[in-house]
């Protein structure tokens, strides 16, 4: 285990970021801490990397304990969402920076500058200010310095935050790559469930200040410990007391299966492959069913018609309420 | 009626327009303007020979050195404690910092001579509370040049703070943080990353001191004491040498002093837009190129 945090607590007066949190963070593996905002994820990064200190716990990185260690101590790279790049430098300036105050020969500094900016595919602009580079290139720049001084760990917060979409999602690939190249620990924040589904090998869940789940992108979504993993991971509505998701639910249009809900279609909604079919049950809530256009169809379902509802085989569900 | 409202508030009608031109200037011109353009006519009233006549006193060849001594110590020491003191205000939290941001501003509301009387109550070698014991040790600071130091830099405080603290806010502590992460120390990260951010309104504050300074008069006439020859600064002499009907050499004095503050404030026009411009506008050229 490469980073394991024992018993954190951090408040910031009455607000309580982080609640006695105990997790451990595997080596050389892409790690996401997921959550909404204000969960306290950004938090736990920024103790491990030693720029907040925490109220009481510990902090070990690589088997040494670090709970007292200043940043400039503890060889983590840190990326932050909004760069943090050092506007009066140049980009290969940058990327040297931590290597500099290491004191290393000029040479192997200049070879290693251009072994990382090769790496993230900046190599042309090397001379360039950072005021010339877009916010992706920054991006990328800021990472490769993190990278120079060959941390331990390397920690991202929100890393693509602050870029547009399509930018995002390039950057998001390129990283999963990256880290398959370099193989160095890394763990990365995000409220994004998308991103750290596709890019992370384990996700820790992080919600009110406390873990909810540490798991593999599949055992999250195929166990979630609690209704909050499974309505964060993705689309979920609520039939016969279970968290379900909408594309896990059967509709028949005759009342054949043992345990069926029953209700009424007030509302289709069609939006190009899927149709959501809202289900008004005879309790009077409203459950959210989608299908592909051909089911619907080959299904018959139309507004004003009865239908019995079921949770598909094999569907992932949890008890309503599950997480007290 | 909307459109004709918005003409007037934005545009203006071309006679307002005017009228507004013509009032500034006015105002500039019988304010500024004419009396700084009668010290250089004064003072070149007879050629260059009241210049060269007034170079070549020692009196004032000696106050004109003794200002540049005293404003020179003044603006090091605001410099000093400006830039740390900014960086108290901005990165630390501590109780009592709104009272002390407050206090800074206080130079500049409170009259120079008051700041010399209080200067004098403090180090008075006779009855001051901290003079007599200085006095014993063979330091003197009333009539001397510390206290005349002393009475330039409190006048002169606000400056150097004033232009840094925002610049400061600005700039954030990322930066700062991600030179920690990468290992570099407090001296390390001041001097790498915190300073040449802020270099600009450093310079800026800097020139301001050296502008203020160099044209001190209430709070340095109070210390000094005016023992003639010894502690006399340039604008103090303009007056002596006005009253005592020498005035070509007071109109020269003066001239040089206008001098100095011009050039002080068109070296700092120099310096910022252009370093501003330049930046921003290579940017944007740049990521146009990148970015078709």
């Amino acid at each position: 285990m490469s980073i394991d945090v024992s018993g954190l607590t951090k408040t910031f007066g009455d607000f309580v970021a982080l609640d006695d949190v105990t997790v451990s963070l595997p080596t050389g593996q892409l790690t996401a801490l997921l959550g909404p905002s204000g969960g306290g994820k950004s938090t736990l990064l920024r103790i491990i990397a030693g720029l907040d200190q925490a109220d009481s716990g510990t902090v070990t990185i690589e088997g040494r304990e670090a709970t007292n260690l200043p940043a400039r101590k503890r060889n983590v790279g840190f990326v932050f969402q909004h760069y943090a790049v050092f506007k009066h430098m140049s980009v290969a300036k940058n990327v040297a920076f931590g290597l500099e105050i290491r004191k290393r020969p000029r040479a192997e500094i200049d070879k290693r500058v251009a072994e990382l900016l090769e790496l993230v595919h900046l190599s042309q602009f090397r001379d360039r200010m950072p005021s010339q580079l877009s916010g992706g290139q920054r991006q990328r720049m800021a990472l490769a310095r993190a990278l120079a001084v060959e941390p331990s760990v390397l920690l991202l917060d929100e890393p693509f935050g602050a870029l547009d979409a399509k930018v995002r999602k390039e950057l998001r690939d390129w990283l999963r790559r990256l880290h398959d190249e370099v193989h160095t620990t890394t763990i990365f924040v995000t409220h994004d469930q998308e991103e750290a589904l596709e890019v992370a090998d384990e996700i820790v869940v992080i919600n009110d200040g406390r873990v909810e789940q540490v798991g593999s992108p599949d055992t999250l979504y195929d166990k979630p410990a609690n209704d909050f993993v499974m309505r964060f991971l993705g689309e979920t509505t609520d039939l016969a007391g279970q968290t379900v998701r909408p594309h896990d639910i059967d509709v028949s249009m005759s009342p054949g299966v043992l345990g069926s809900t029953a209700g009424t279609v007030t509302r289709i909604l069609r939006v190009g492959f899927e149709v959501r079919v809202t289900v008004t049950t005879e309790d009077g809530s409203d459950v959210l069913v989608t299908m592909t256009r051909t089911l619907a169809r080959n299904t018959g379902v139309e507004e004003g018609a009865r239908v019995w509802l079921t949770t598909a085989k094999g569907a992932t569900t949890v008890p309503v309420m599950a997480a007290v | 009626m909307a459109s004709s409202q918005s003409t007037v508030v934005g545009v203006g009608s071309p006679a307002l327009k005017w009228v507004l031109r013509l009032l500034v200037v006015g105002y500039l011109f019988f304010l500024v303007g004419w009396p700084s353009a009668l010290i250089v006519r004064r003072t070149f009233e007879g050629g260059t020979q009241a210049f060269t006549d007034a170079l070549g006193d020692p009196d004032v060849t000696h106050a004109l050195q003794l200002s540049a001594t005293i404003a020179l110590f003044a603006v090091v020491i605001n410099l000093l404690f400006g830039v740390g003191m900014s960086l108290l205000l901005v990165r630390y939290e501590f109780p009592g910092k709104r009272v002390l941001s407050a206090l800074i501003d206080l130079p500049l509301a409170v009259s120079p001579i008051v700041v010399g009387l209080a200067l004098i109550l403090v180090y008075n070698p006779r009855y001051g509370w901290f003079g007599q014991t200085l006095d014993a040790h063979g330091i003197q600071v009333i009539f001397a040049k510390p206290g005349m130091i002393m009475a330039t830099t409190f006048v002169a405080l606000p400056l150097v703070i004033r232009e840094v603290v925002p610049v400061l806010e600005d700039m954030g502590n990322d930066q700062e943080q991600a030179a920690n992460s990468l290992g570099a120390n407090a001296w390390q990260t001041f001097w790498r990353i915190t300073l040449p951010g802020i270099k600009w309104a450093v310079v800026y504050g800097v020139v301001l001191s050296m502008a203020r300074s160099l044209g001190e008069f209430g709070a340095v006439k109070v210390v000094a004491g005016n023992i003639s020859g010894e502690t006399t600064t340039a604008p103090v002499l303009v007056q002596q040498k006005y009253q005592n009907f020498e005035q070509q050499t007071a109109y020269a004095v003066s001239f040089m002093l206008v001098a100095a503050a011009v050039v002080c404030l068109i070296i700092v026009a120099l310096l910022r837009p252009k370093d501003e411009k330049k930046g921003g506008a290579t940017a944007t050229a740049a990521l146009k190129k990148e970015n078709p």
